[in-house]
């Protein structure tokens, strides 16, 4: 211990070589792959249907990029609502459970079921009640981004240290004071975790959702140009989809950041492993 | 091994700990330290948190290399860790899936000696620091004292001849302290094992050691050597003496001097027995 | 990384302490929930017939019952695709998984190189990549096992990855300094100490591996449940949809369920060394 007290004196230097390791490393280990990816393919000629070059899939993004953005924003937009409709569903849930012990112990464990079972394997359902449409891949959605946000969230209102609660009891806190000033800043670790795979979740469910329903979406680009052998358009529509799902994140990411900063930097780390 | 260095199980000289981190300014941990211990001595190494000597023990025991200057022990220069060294830390490092006895056991297995063979004689030990019948309890079923004390029997239970001990008791209640102080005056009595001793108590290297070398924080040296006159087997009651409290007295006036002691005076201040 | 913090926590999630007697308290737990999903299933059956909602839209459970029995060897045997694919997929995931995550534990570099790589692909909607697998590998088996591999590879490798490096420092530092090899510190300490981070990444792969294996059959198979349950939605059988679906959901919870139990066994295993 001691010894590491010591180390700990001489302090952390953000140095230009712990961010050429940090950045610069994986970002140019990326880039190595794509070049080996388009030189192996140029050499070995390899047919485009199968792998594209990697210029190849730039060419269509570069020539094709107002149907590609066209298709992407049905996408982004079902992605969003449903991301928000499941993360204000599933907050709101997790908090209802948080005040009857009752209540939370009927359904907390049927929750964690739903958590482990294929909900994707429901899609085709929501084909028949809803029709196809894009209605039906952002229900399917919020249908898979729910549970994980629950769940969580139901985790992080009850995980709340327990002298904190006897604190607040010795004090005569109200229910919702101790709701407001202590449970949900607690759980707001947990609460953005499940935010995090529930924005990811989304993201599959609206491209399942566009898989199996839609006639528009990057989705259904993805498996229209697949069925036509376009390769090199189905790899764009999948970059289009990483950079859509990368920037969700970041977003959720940021507003943890905000969030964190408003409640001080010590909060307490959720359960992301 | 010379007949002259076989006399001495430790021989430091002129050790000095450096650390550089990136491009903030290096840091001296240890400067310049110089002192040898004879086989079978007890020598405490006591002062402020901070000061170095944990890094300093480290150094002894191989885990940590030396910026500049030599360490010998028994005759040989330190270039890593040795099995005819036994090192005991602040935190006592229990694995928390085995049992008392396999984590007494967990060196004979790291050595790949015969387990079957030393069995009894990790039973017998346990026995020994009062844990008959704790044999097959999990380090989360021990107190805290108790878990120090089946790391005490781990370090025993393959026989090194060289004890390197950094502030194990420091976490411990007052009371649980006293009791392992006694228990370690005691198990010195039988085995007369080379030891060394760092902590920040100074009434525990009194108790404890046959010598008290006092080290400072700047400079981090020996400021002190200070051999302790009572005889042994001691009992935890000598503390209790004016001799005692004297010695006590003089080590916490050397302790305080060292801590605004100017850089200049340090020359000719290492004593070397 | 994030997936499992649901899934993990909500196994440990603590039961709220009622004021129950201590025999009814016991079962509680188990009894709730169980009662909370008969009472679902119960108003969903009754207002299903109050309100006559016709069956195509949402057959009673009683209904669907009745479907599942007839349909059972048909469901039965579609399930054994699904199921080998599955666990083919997972196996490949977790054994490959494992070895890079121990990989980049020892090399740095590697780590650098990787690891941010590795996450970003946790974070994308891996899914859309489907139709590609399907080009490579064709409509067979091998291109849903791939694929359902690769989306279930990358929570084993990023949750194995943490644990190997969040190994106690204090526990190597034990081991280096009885001049333990990397490997012997490797089976005694790293491994077992990675053990619960390995086996919560494989529990979110074997979810991932099932939703894998689902989708690849909504694409391109022509046997395998998913394949059953879009023919049924099709056919607009959906009483015969929701039979497949509780052989699926049987399915998923008892696969899961095998990870968990083995985890158990591998962890009392490790106990008793």
């Amino acid at each position: 211990m001691a010894v590491l007290e010591e180390i700990g004196q001489t302090g952390e230097a953000a140095s230009p070589a712990r961010f050429a390791r940090g950045v610069l490393l994986p970002l140019g280990f990326a880039v190595l792959v794509i070049l080996t990816w388009q030189i192996l393919c140029e050499w070995l000629r390899v047919p485009p249907i199968l792998l594209p070059p990697p210029s190849a899939v730039w060419a269509v993004l570069r020539d094709n990029y107002g149907i590609l953005l066209q298709q992407a924003l049905p996408t982004a937009t079902e992605t969003i609502v449903s991301f928000a409709v499941a993360s204000l569903l599933g907050v709101a849930l997790a908090v209802a459970l948080t005040f009857s012990a009752w209540i939370r112990e009927a359904f907390y464990p049927n929750l964690v079921m739903f958590q482990l079972i294929p909900k994707i394997a429901l899609a085709p359902l929501f084909i028949v009640w809803l029709g196809v449409g894009e209605k039906t891949a952002t229900v399917v959605a919020v249908f898979i981004a729910f549970f994980p946000v629950v769940v969580s969230s139901a985790t992080g209102l009850v995980s709340a240290k327990p002298e904190v609660l006897q604190l607040c009891r010795s004090l005569a806190a109200s229910e919702w004071q101790v709701f407001h000033m202590v449970r949900f800043p607690y759980a707001m670790p947990f609460i953005f975790a499940g935010m995090k795979v529930g924005v990811t979740m989304a993201m599959i469910g609206v491209v399942v959702g566009e898989f199996i329903t839609v006639q528009k979406g990057l989705g259904y680009i993805i498996l229209f140009a697949a069925g036509a052998g376009e390769t090199a358009t189905v790899l764009a529509a999948i970059v289009l989809l990483c950079g859509i799902g990368l920037a969700l994140y970041g977003a959720v990411e940021l507003a943890e950041r905000v969030v964190r900063h408003r409640y001080g930097g010590a909060m307490p780390v959720g359960g992301v492993i | 091994m010379s007949a002259g260095a076989a006399a001495r199980c430790i021989e430091a000289s002129g050790v000095s700990k450096i650390y550089r981190r990136g491009t903030a300014a290096a840091v001296e941990a240890v400067s310049s330290v110089s002192f040898a211990v004879p086989h079978g001595q007890f020598v405490a190494i006591l002062g402020p948190s901070g000061c170095g000597k944990s890094t300093l023990l480290m150094m002894v025991g191989g885990l940590e290399p030396v910026s500049a200057g030599s360490i010998l022990v028994d005759g040989a220069p330190m270039t890593g860790p040795r099995t005819s060294i036994g090192i005991m830390f602040q935190d006592p490092t229990l694995l928390p899936w085995k049992s008392a006895l396999d984590n007494v056991l967990f060196p004979i297995r790291v050595l790949k000696r015969p387990i079957a063979e030393y069995r009894e004689t990790a039973r017998r030990l346990l026995e020994r620091v009062g844990l008959e019948g704790f044999e097959h309890k999990r380090p989360h079923e021990l107190s805290g004292g108790m878990r120090q004390r089946v790391a005490i029997c781990r370090t025993l239970v393959y026989e090194p001849d060289l004890m390197l001990m950094d502030e194990p008791f420091s976490a411990l209640d007052a009371i649980s302290r006293d009791e392992m102080n006694e228990l370690l005056l005691d198990l010195w009595q039988q085995y007369r094992k080379t030891a060394l001793f760092v902590t920040h108590s100074i009434r525990e290297a009194v108790l404890l050691a046959d010598r008290v070398l006092v080290m400072t924080k700047r400079p981090a040296t020996i400021v002190e050597d200070l051999a302790i006159p009572f005889a042994r087997p001691r009992a935890i009651s000598i503390g209790e003496s004016r001799e005692f409290n004297e010695i006590c007295a003089h080590l916490r006036e050397r302790i305080e001097e060292g801590h605004d002691r100017p850089r200049s005076r340090r020359a000719g201040t290492e004593p070397l027995s | 990384m994030s997936v499992d913090s649901a899934a993990a926590s909500a196994v440990a999630a603590p039961a709220g302490a009622g004021a129950l007697g201590p025999r009814l308290r016991g079962s509680r737990p188990v009894l709730l929930p169980l009662a909370a999903a008969a009472a679902m299933l119960l108003g969903w059956q009754v207002a299903d017939i109050l309100l006559h909602v016709p069956s195509l839209v949402l057959p009673t459970p009683v209904e669907i019952g009745g479907e599942l029995w007839r349909a059972l060897p048909t469901l039965l045997a579609q399930a054994l695709p699904t199921t080998r694919d599955t666990l083919m997929a997972f196996a490949a995931a977790s054994v490959l998984g494992v070895g890079l995550a121990v990989v980049i534990t020892y090399s740095p570099l590697l780590r650098d190189m990787l690891y941010p790589n590795l996450v970003f692909f946790q974070l994308v909607p891996k899914v859309a990549l489907a139709p590609l697998f399907v080009i490579w590998l064709g409509i067979g088996s091998p291109s849903r096992v791939v694929f359902a591999g690769f989306v279930s590879f990358f929570p084993v490798v990023i949750s194995a990855a943490v644990g190997l490096e969040g190994t106690d420092p204090a526990a190597l530092r034990l081991c280096r300094s009885l001049t333990a090899s990397e490997w012997r510190s490797f089976v005694l300490v790293r491994f077992p100490f990675a053990l619960p981070a390995i086996f919560s990444g494989m529990k979110v792969a074997m979810t991932m591996a099932v939703i894998g294996v689902i989708i690849g059959e909504f694409i391109s198979s022509q046997a395998g449940l998913g394949f059953y349950i879009l023919n049924a939605g099709s056919r607009l059988d959906t009483p015969d949809v929701f039979a497949a679906l509780v052989v699926l959901c049987a399915l998923g919870v008892a696969l899961y369920g095998a990870v968990a139990l083995a985890e158990r066994g591998v962890r009392r295993v490790y106990g008793r060394h």
